[in-house]
């Protein structure tokens, strides 16, 4: 069954009629009034996928934009993810059924009119089986008679927009323009008046807790921006910048504990499978414990968030960096010069300062040694994504990034299993009084010993990634791109 | 939609002797069953045509019966679907009349309808055949598809013999799927106030082997009605006496090929709703 969106025009009966006469008859079926309610993740994950879900009379349909059936197996869970689907538009329309009958009588197509309250109305044609020659001729009288056109979008764009939202979402994606020779004050406002939508783009869906994704991303959006902080910290007022950044490492460090339990609740199901099978089954004391530190844990981030310090400083920093060009360069050094030559220097340096950090850690090392470089790396990923990619050569900084990448991710493995190591520990003695908790507690052992092995195999990929990361070609070619004005 | 392990239930409405209401009853159960929200194809393979007139649909197979036969195009190709939700036909053709020469060609020319049949199964929870009046090969092909056999019986001496002769293949063993096709008859165009067709309906109802279904279709205006207004008798006139018989009649055939179901299982045309 496939079905073509058709925009109609006023009087579309009549005009079907007409537009039909002489090939085909119509009769007039089912008619309705009906509330459409269309679901889709904040972030579009549906429509990237060209896939429309909506609920109309408690019926669920998905369906791809242009109407017909998804491929087999596919559902908007599958394709959502974590991310929970969200209502984004909600239209009451009137719909009618048309017959198409041939010269036997016999519905060989159907169209249905749908007149949604104030947004355009559509004709949608629904093909009947063994019938698609008449389908194709029919959509070919209709196009011809004039009053029809292919619909440019589907009735839920429409209705999207009509609401005054955004199709494809809320993205927090920072896609910037940027010009070599912009003023790096100019610059750096620009990103991070963008950092600035995207935290409060997130802010609600994190304090409604609609799915983990929101914190994620405002996390996310708060360390980049205490990346830029740090690494353009000559385009801001040295005395303001201190406070605010001191402010931002707040906002990120009460935000961190409901974060972490949020990934060890979403991974809690693969960690099980990391215990020996038949001790599987005695972890749930443990997760009945989790879920109650991330329970208070969020109850402490609510109230944090809402708090008059994180309004305050929303505000402070709002009205810093729409101010950013017009202050004074007194004290802000870099903040006339070119962007590219600010951000190159200091790409070039977190790269140097990497190297040298990653080739002091030996496989005995502390593990907040390998946390370090992976903050630092943290930081040099954000300053490529945000400003290199705009500005240089796609060659370099694509193979740079993937390079940084490999190592992030074997230093994450590591990071992940000692901070879940770590917590394990941590909840050790409250499991222990749960119902179940001495059984709970040697599950937990097997599981902190394979956790632990899972850490050791990570270190064990340190030395291969970070080579290829440090090596001399990779080295020469940073700094032969982003050096320049370095002294 | 395609469900993996369907049930699927193969009905051919059978008669040797034509006229007793073989297309009617094939109509109408394929369609009780759709409407209780089970995908169903009915195959006519009447070269007279008369499911796929009731259906309004061109008598008209691409290829002919031996082009399906020899399965050069795939049979899901030549469905096409009724006017009713879930129903749809694939339909006859005159080439159909010499389907018994061209199932003469095959290796295993009983066999040879069941292969047809096939692919389609994942698709339909019922597929009805609507046979043509006679005992051949086509007949013989029916047979070994069909999981049952529905055949109509007038309650006259004479249609009751063809009857016997029916029942006298069956138990010589030559009735498809070595035997194993169950034979449900029910009383066609019944007048139950004629006495000699009471009599009838009891002597045969009297004989155990025989299958006898309860519910019995009555002559009607009704079911005649069908040719003017090609649709199901339950779609024009849901209150007559026959579309309560054919109703009665769908259920008890249900009752016996699924024993413990006894809800039809409705299939959802789209996802389930979420929590």
């Amino acid at each position: 069954m496939t079905a073509d969106p058709l925009i109609s025009s006023e009087r579309p009966l009549e005009e079907v009629q007409a537009a039909l006469r002489g090939w085909f008859e119509i009769t007039v079926g089912a008619g309705a009034e009906v509330e459409r309610t269309y679901y889709d993740t904040f972030d579009g994950l549906l429509y990237d996928a060209g896939l429309v879900l909506s609920i109309q009379g408690g019926v669920r349909t998905l369906t791809t934009r242009d109407g017909s059936l998804p491929a087999s197996g596919v559902t908007a869970e599958s394709v959502a993810g974590v991310r929970a689907l969200l209502p984004v538009a909600r239209v009451r329309l009137t719909t009618q059924i048309l017959n198409v009958l041939d010269e036997r009588d016999k519905t060989v197509c159907r169209i249905v009119l749908e007149a949604p309250v104030g947004l355009r109305g559509r004709a949608r044609l629904v093909g009947m089986r063994g019938y698609d020659r008449e389908r194709d001729r029919i959509k070919e009288l209709l196009v011809a008679s004039g009053c029809y056109a292919l619909a440019d979008m589907p009735l839920v764009d429409d209705a999207v927009i009509a609401g005054g939202g955004k199709p494809e979402g809320t993205r927090s994606k920072v896609d910037v323009k940027i010009a070599s020779n912009e003023l790096a004050d100019a610059a750096a406002a620009a990103v991070l008046s963008r950092l600035i939508e995207v935290m409060d783009a997130n802010l609600p869906g994190t304090l409604a807790d609609t799915d983990t994704e929101f914190l994620h991303d405002y996390r996310v959006a708060i360390r980049r921006t205490r990346a830029v902080m740090r690494e353009l910290r000559g385009v801001f007022p040295a005395t303001q910048i201190a406070r605010l950044r001191a402010e931002f490492k707040w906002l990120q460090e009460v935000t961190g504990p409901t974060r972490d339990l949020d990934v060890y609740l979403l991974e809690f199901e693969r960690l099980r499978e990391v215990a020996p099978p038949g001790m599987r089954p005695d972890l749930d004391p443990l997760l009945a414990v989790l879920r109650e530190w991330h329970a208070s844990a969020r109850e402490r981030m609510e109230s944090d968030l809402a708090s008059e310090r994180a309004r305050a400083l929303r505000l402070d920093w709002g009205r810093l960096v729409s101010q950013l060009t017009g202050l004074a360069q007194e004290g802000r050094s870099d903040a006339a010069r070119p962007i590219s030559e600010v951000t190159g220097e200091r790409i070039w340096r977190l790269h140097r300062r990497m190297v040298k950090m990653g080739r002091a850690i030996k496989p005995n090392s502390h593990p907040g040694e390998y946390h370090e470089l992976r903050k630092k790396g943290k930081e040099l990923r954000y300053m490529l994504e945000l400003f290199a990619t705009p500005l240089y050569d796609a060659d370099v900084v694509k193979p740079l990034i993937k390079a940084l990448k490999g190592l992030q991710d074997v230093l994450g493995v590591h990071q992940d299993r000692d901070v879940q190591a770590v917590m394990l520990k941590r909840l050790g003695e409250q499991v222990a009084q749960q119902p179940g908790g001495t059984a709970a507690l040697m599950a937990m052992g097997a599981l902190l010993e394979r956790i632990e092995k899972e850490a050791d195999a990570a270190r064990g990929q340190f030395a291969s990634s970070f080579a290829e990361f440090a090596s001399d070609a990779q080295r020469k070619l940073v700094a032969e791109t982003f050096k320049r004005s370095a002294p | 939609m395609a469900r993996t392990n369907r049930d699927t239930k193969v009905l051919a409405t059978y008669n040797i002797k034509g006229g007793v209401g073989k297309t009617s009853a094939a109509v109408n159960l394929a369609y009780l069953a759709a409407r209780d929200g089970h995908s169903t194809l009915l195959w006519d393979l009447d070269p007279q045509a008369a499911s796929t007139f009731l259906f309004r649909v061109r008598p008209k197979v691409k290829g002919g019966g031996r082009g399906l036969l020899r399965k050069r195009s795939r049979t899901a190709e030549h469905i096409k679907a009724t006017d009713h939700e879930l129903l749809e036909l694939l339909p006859a053709d005159f080439s159909y009349r010499h389907l018994d020469l061209a199932l003469d060609q095959f290796k295993k020319p009983a066999a040879r309808l069941r292969k047809v049949l096939e692919p389609l199964l994942k698709d339909y929870d019922y597929i009805f055949l609507d046979c043509p009046p006679s005992i051949s090969l086509v007949s013989e092909s029916v047979f070994e598809a069909a999981d049952a056999l529905l055949v109509p019986v007038i309650p006259a001496t004479l249609s009751s013999r063809a009857y016997e002769q029916l029942d006298e293949l069956s138990r010589r063993g030559r009735v498809g799927k070595m035997g194993g096709t169950e034979i449900f008859s029910f009383f066609s165009m019944a007048e139950v106030l004629r006495p000699l067709h009471l009599q009838v309906m009891e002597r045969l109802r009297g004989v155990e082997h025989f299958k006898v279904l309860g519910a019995a279709i009555p002559v009607a205006d009704e079911v005649e009605l069908m040719g003017e207004q090609r649709n199901p008798v339950a779609v024009f006139a849901p209150e007559s006496s026959a579309a309560v018989a054919y109703e009665a009649l769908w259920k008890e055939i249900e009752a016996r090929l699924r024993p413990g179901i006894l809800a039809p299982v409705q299939t959802a045309p789209v996802e389930a709703p979420a929590g």
